[in-house]
């Protein structure tokens, strides 16, 4: 909100200090966002007296004057106007000032004579069209003070951030309140004299009887007034109330509106001016009904866009017109003040918060009333303010307000529903404990009846009764009074502790632990963690090639951002693809990346989505450049797998399997360069070259190495804790063994074979070399040569036992694989 | 000549020969030629037995002492060509120790990550556990048990992500739903309340969303860490001292902290807290924009309508909550100076950190 200081040091002194000013008021809880000087367009134009007036020795009309401009010596002006006179007290602009119109004033000669400055009349100052002369001060101005001082014409806006707690601070003599309880000083509320200034007019037809209102439900609308002025003359605003409203940015419309426009923001009363006239049905009536919409019905809003309303929105309609105005929103179209406009209907009222907060968003329409009343309008001293805002427009227009016929204020006022003021205790020693801080009784009572409430004692001493005003729908219970004595006793006075208690231990869960392990592997691994973004385009999975079964349906967004950010991801491996895509377009080949992630599925009748956390990575290019002592070797395959191997090591993972994923089970990935990571039986994940094509797709260069595996399933695969094994005492002995067999004999048949045909006596089993050629293992064939280990655990063996094992072994391999022993 | 002086002469020979033996190779080559299988000094000894009775045991002492004393010749210019070789050899393996050693590339930590682990592990050491709730919330968890009930217009400080509802429930608001993208981890507090057993002391790190088109200061999602606490006699003091204290942990001992009262739904009193501008530390400039201080986080005592909510007495019981955007220490930490970066997975930018 917009508050001009001008304007609000007319109800409250405001320190001349603006930033200390600003600093207060963003400590105390009304945040500042700008600060605007207005009025500096007249820099450099004082207050200056005229010190000697001779004849131009060359022109019969312009004088060579002296005036002193209050620093330093008098300065010599040529002046041309006819007034000019010893004595007087003149506008001076001096060398360096700029007048409005771009008119730089610069030191010059005029037939002959220098002249440093210039006299100002009031057109030159833009201000009225005075052009006779000379703008001739009062005698009493002060001498070298700035004109935009001495004429008040400077003013300091303010552009402050209202919290949603406060519509009280939504108007002028609200944060003219506020200022007087930061600063603990008395302010002056107009509206005891604004309504004063109403005079009835009991000539013309009564305001009850030209109007009548009802209001079908008093919780869509708690209160509703009515006044009608006649005879109004609709016309432009007076220079004060339009220079008020510019001041905040609002631009003048007409005399009529421009009032209601100007009590809104002095008391925060929103209200609407109709056209009586357009309101009064054929019985000379306007009859007035405050109800719900129907279903579909239409309304023209002042901003000349067509609505179409819902039974949720509250409408003011005549049995004529249907709906005229969108309650507490906006006014329609129709029956809006024009220029032919003569009687008014002036409503002050107030509308349900949430129903107003509801038709807004529903409409996209926010207009300073609805942010008053989703907010909260007073329903007490309406009548005052409503008094007030005729009163204006009677003195702006020249029209009457007429009388009531039934009640001396002038007013149909229908009030179903008043508000009762929150009645609260405030417990001074809970206060204080809470804060940790005394913080003195005096100062309390002060502040809280500074803010509006009623203060009393009780019978116990430590316990104020306090009345909250009702301007302040905020203040429901004894913390919201807390809050107000805390904020405005200074929240930097509290003096920083740190809680007490002895009963709490910080600790990691299992969970959090395993998920430090896995981050740590995977940086070990030489990966580095990334986060993409959990949106994704709808076609993503198709367009990576990933088969949807099992991923459930994909959560859609309501107002997504972007078509390509319209659902949540189902998988992390599109945003890792577009990472890839990104480095390697801005030269970046070695691309190793992870992240750790929430991917998102839903299904029919499901309310919230499910979620689980992915462990995902790409790998592209190699793990580094070529060195002078390390090759640069490119990722495939094994890359990815290593790392599985890796974090299956640190979790202790039981029973690990890798199987070979046909492309119809992973359509995503490289047939034959494809596999899925199994932890006793359960399946964590999968890990593969991604395919070709799904990479392309992604603008990114194949080869890509992924992986992609489920975290709740790592961590629960996860070994708590491993076995302590005896480290071996005796020698073991090892026998290099290679084996010729067909290519689809896998390792892991090999490593079957041999660990059932190894016995006890064989320890471990190393795989060294694969080796293919055609002439030498033949086509189809592959060697693979493997390091056996074998050892006991309670002597040395002898060379007849391990020969003995090692023959059983092979024979056992050839037999099961096919294999032949190379010799 | 007697075969003593030909003892004498072949040890004077021998020990030249050892002399100037000048590898290991022409020593071992000495050695053989006189203690091997068939050397000559070896000849002696074997034909012992054909040495007359009477000169056998000066023969066989001269034998002897030329045998020591090559020997001992032998393994002294072993031990001294020996170690001229190795001091060789080490000259020769000398390298360019200026060279790129053969380090194995480490992985990186995201920079978001990073500080919330250095936030866990401060809180950790403060006594507080570490929470996490889902990032789709209903909007109960997300609003009305946090005290912003339907239509209040606190919810409007936040633009919200809505979920397509497949449960059949709709929404009064157009285009608005009863499933959201949680736009704080204030939710994870109600959880916690509702889950845990008194007294409570946790943070809660996690990404949260908000409808704002991605710009270099704002990202559509992004992170917060929430934190909470529940006990008895907890004071607006402690609140100030634990943020105090965290602030110069993350920032420095140098920084202070500023607490300006703010409006939260679900705390009261509310705060925003400001930490001194660590370029000008206080005096103003652009950093800060003028101010000397930098916004870093909103805070306050948990209303006791959330409390009521999840079953706590508020009379019994009183408790602080915090939430601070991660994302904005990033910046204030380390000038990122395009929140975008954080999201492009640009591996130039990600293995800085």
């Amino acid at each position: 909100m917009k508050v001009s200081l001008k304007w609000l040091s007319e109800y409250v002194d405001v320190p001349t200090d603006i930033k200390a000013f600003c600093d207060k008021l963003d400590l105390t809880g009304t945040g500042v966002e700008g600060v605007e000087k207005t009025g500096a367009a007249l820099d450099g134009i004082v207050v200056g007296h005229v010190l000697t007036c001779e004849a131009h020795p060359d022109s019969d009309h312009m004088h060579v004057v002296t005036v002193d401009v209050g620093a330093g010596e008098p300065v010599q002006i040529v002046c041309g106007a006819p007034n000019i006179a010893a004595g007087i007290k003149v506008p001076v602009a001096t060398v360096g000032a700029v007048l409005p119109g771009d008119l730089k004033i610069k030191k010059s000669k005029l037939r002959g004579v220098a002249s440093c400055g210039m006299c100002c009349s009031q057109r030159e100052l833009g201000f009225g069209s005075d052009h006779s002369g000379i703008w001739v001060l009062p005698e009493d101005a002060p001498v070298g003070e700035p004109i935009a001082d001495y004429l008040k014409m400077t003013d300091t806006v303010l552009d402050l951030e209202i919290t949603p707690n406060r519509p009280d601070c939504l108007s002028v003599v609200g944060f003219a309140r506020e200022v007087g309880a930061m600063y603990r000083q008395n302010w002056r509320d107009p509206l005891g004299a604004m309504a004063a200034e109403l005079s009835l007019d009991a000539s013309g037809a009564p305001v009850d009887e030209a109007v009548s209102v009802t209001v079908e439900d008093a919780v869509r609308c708690p209160r509703y007034t009515a006044r009608v002025i006649r005879g109004c003359k609709v016309g432009p605003s007076p220079d004060w109330m339009v220079e008020r409203l510019a001041a905040i940015g609002q631009r003048s419309i007409n005399n009529i509106v421009d009032v209601t426009n100007y009590v809104l923001f002095l008391l925060g009363q929103p209200l609407h001016a109709f056209d009586l006239g357009k309101l009064t049905g054929a019985d000379g009536r306007a009859h007035v009904v405050v109800r719900a919409a129907r279903d579909g019905e239409r309304l023209t809003t002042l901003d000349g866009e067509q609505r179409v309303l819902t039974p949720d929105m509250t409408v003011i309609a005549t049995p004529e017109r249907g709906a005229v105005a969108l309650a507490g929103v906006m006014g329609g179209l129709d029956t809006e003040v024009t220029d032919e406009t003569c009687d008014i209907f002036l409503e002050a009222a107030t509308f349900e918060a949430g129903r107003t907060s509801r038709t807004s968003r529903n409409l996209g329409l926010i207009s300073e009333s609805s942010l008053r009343y989703e907010r909260g309008v007073d329903d007490q001293g309406m009548v005052e303010r409503s008094a007030a805002a005729a009163a204006l427009i009677a003195a702006v227009s020249g029209g009457t307000v007429s009388a009531a016929a039934g009640n001396e204020s002038g007013c149909v006022d229908v009030w179903p529903a008043p508000s009762e003021p929150a009645r609260l205790a405030f417990r001074i020693p809970r206060f204080c404990g809470m804060m940790g801080a005394d913080i003195p009784r005096d100062f309390v009572v002060d502040v809280l009846a500074r803010l509006g409430c009623e203060v009393a004692d009780t019978a116990d001493a430590d316990v104020l009764a306090v009345v909250a005003p009702t301007f302040r729908p905020d203040l429901e219970r004894e913390i919201d009074l807390y809050e107000e004595v805390l904020r405005l006793w200074g929240m930097d006075r509290i003096a920083p502790t740190l809680p007490a208690s002895p009963d709490r231990v910080g600790v990691r869960t299992d969970e959090q632990r395993k998920r430090d392990v896995i981050n740590d592997t995977l940086r070990a691994c030489g990966l580095n963690e990334t986060m993409t973004y959990s949106f994704a385009e709808p076609g993503d999975l198709a367009r990576l090639r990933m088969s949807p079964e099992g991923l459930g349906a994909p959560v859609e967004l309501l107002n997504p951002l972007n078509a390509d950010q319209s659902v949540m991801r189902q998988s992390v491996i599109p945003g890792l693809l577009r990472s890839v895509a990104y480095n390697q377009s801005r030269g970046v080949h070695n691309v190793q990346l992870y992240e750790i992630g929430t991917v998102f599925s839903t299904a029919e009748g499901r309310k919230k989505p499910k979620e689980r956390k992915k462990v995902a990575a790409v790998m592209a290019g190699a793990m580094h450049e070529a060195g002078w002592n390390t090759a640069a070797v490119p990722f495939d395959f094994f890359d990815g797998k290593g790392v599985l191997e890796s974090l299956a090591r640190e979790l202790a993972l039981p029973k690990v399997r890798f199987r070979a994923l046909a492309s119809e089970d992973a359509p995503h990935l490289q047939p034959g360069r494809a596999a899925e990571m199994l932890s006793g039986g359960t399946v964590i994940g999968w890990v593969g070259e991604l395919h070709p094509l799904a990479v392309d797709a992604f603008d990114a260069t194949a080869p890509v190495v992924a992986f992609e595996l489920d975290l709740g399933a790592l961590v629960k695969a996860s070994c708590p804790a491993r076995p302590y094994v005896d480290v071996p005492t005796f020698p073991a002995v090892s026998v290099d063994q290679a084996f010729v067999v067909a290519e689809d004999v896998a390792h892991e048949k090999m490593l079957q074979c041999m660990t059932s045909a190894g016995g006890k006596l064989l320890e471990s089993v190393q795989l060294f070399d694969v080796y293919r050629d055609e002439e030498r293992v033949g086509a189809g064939k592959k060697s693979m040569a493997y390091a056996l280990t074998y050892r006991a655990a309670d002597r040395t063996l002898t060379s007849e036992e391990v020969e003995k094992a090692h023959n059983r072994l092979v024979t056992k391999v050839c037999k099961a694989t096919g294999a032949e022993v190379r010799g | 000549m007697a075969i003593t002086d030909e003892l004498s002469a072949l040890r004077a020979s021998t020990l030249a020969s050892i002399a100037a033996a000048e590898t290991s190779a022409a020593l071992e080559a000495v050695r053989v030629a006189v203690l091997g299988k068939s050397g000559t000094l070896t000849g002696y000894l074997r034909s012992m037995g054909s040495v007359p009775k009477e000169e056998r045991a000066a023969v066989g002492k001269a034998v002897n002492e030329a045998r020591v004393a090559v020997e001992e010749a032998l393994g002294a210019r072993k031990a001294a060509l020996d170690a001229a070789e190795l001091e060789a050899a080490i000259d020769a393996a000398a390298v360019d120790v200026t060279l790129p050693g053969r380090a194995q590339q480490m992985g990186t930590r995201h920079l978001i990550n990073g500080i919330i682990d250095e936030l866990s592990e401060i809180f950790l050491g403060l006594g507080y556990s570490v929470a996490k709730g889902p990032e789709v919330e209903t909007d109960y968890y997300n609003f009305t048990a946090l005290n912003a009930p339907a239509d209040h217009p606190s919810r409007s400080m936040q633009d919200t992500f809505y979920v397509h509802d497949l449960s059949g429930d709709t929404s009064q608001v157009r285009g608005e739903s009863d499933v959201l993208l949680r736009t704080q981890t204030s939710g994870v507090q109600v959880h916690v309340m509702e889950d845990q057993e008194l007294p409570i002391y946790i943070i809660a790190p996690g990404k949260v969303y908000r409808r704002d088109v991605a710009d270099p200061s704002h990202l559509p999602q992004f992170h917060q860490i929430e934190g909470l606490v529940v006990d008895k006699g907890i004071t607006f003091g402690d609140l100030k001292g634990t943020l105090d204290y965290v602030c110069k942990q993350v920032f420095g001992p140098d920084r202070k902290t500023r607490f300006r009262a703010h409006y939260f739904p679900f705390t009261e009193p509310s705060a925003e807290v400001d930490v001194s501008c660590g370029i000008c530390h206080g005096e103003g400039c652009r950093m800060c924009k003028g101010t000397g201080w930098l916004e870093i986080l909103g805070c306050g005592m948990v209303d006791p309508n959330v409390l009521e909510m999840s079953g706590i007495d508020p009379e019994v019981y009183a408790g602080f909550a915090f939430g601070m955007g991660v994302e904005r220490i990033a910046c204030l930490k380390y000038n990122v100076p395009d929140l975008r970066m954080l999201l492009e997975g640009d591996m130039r930018f990600l293995r800085q950190f």
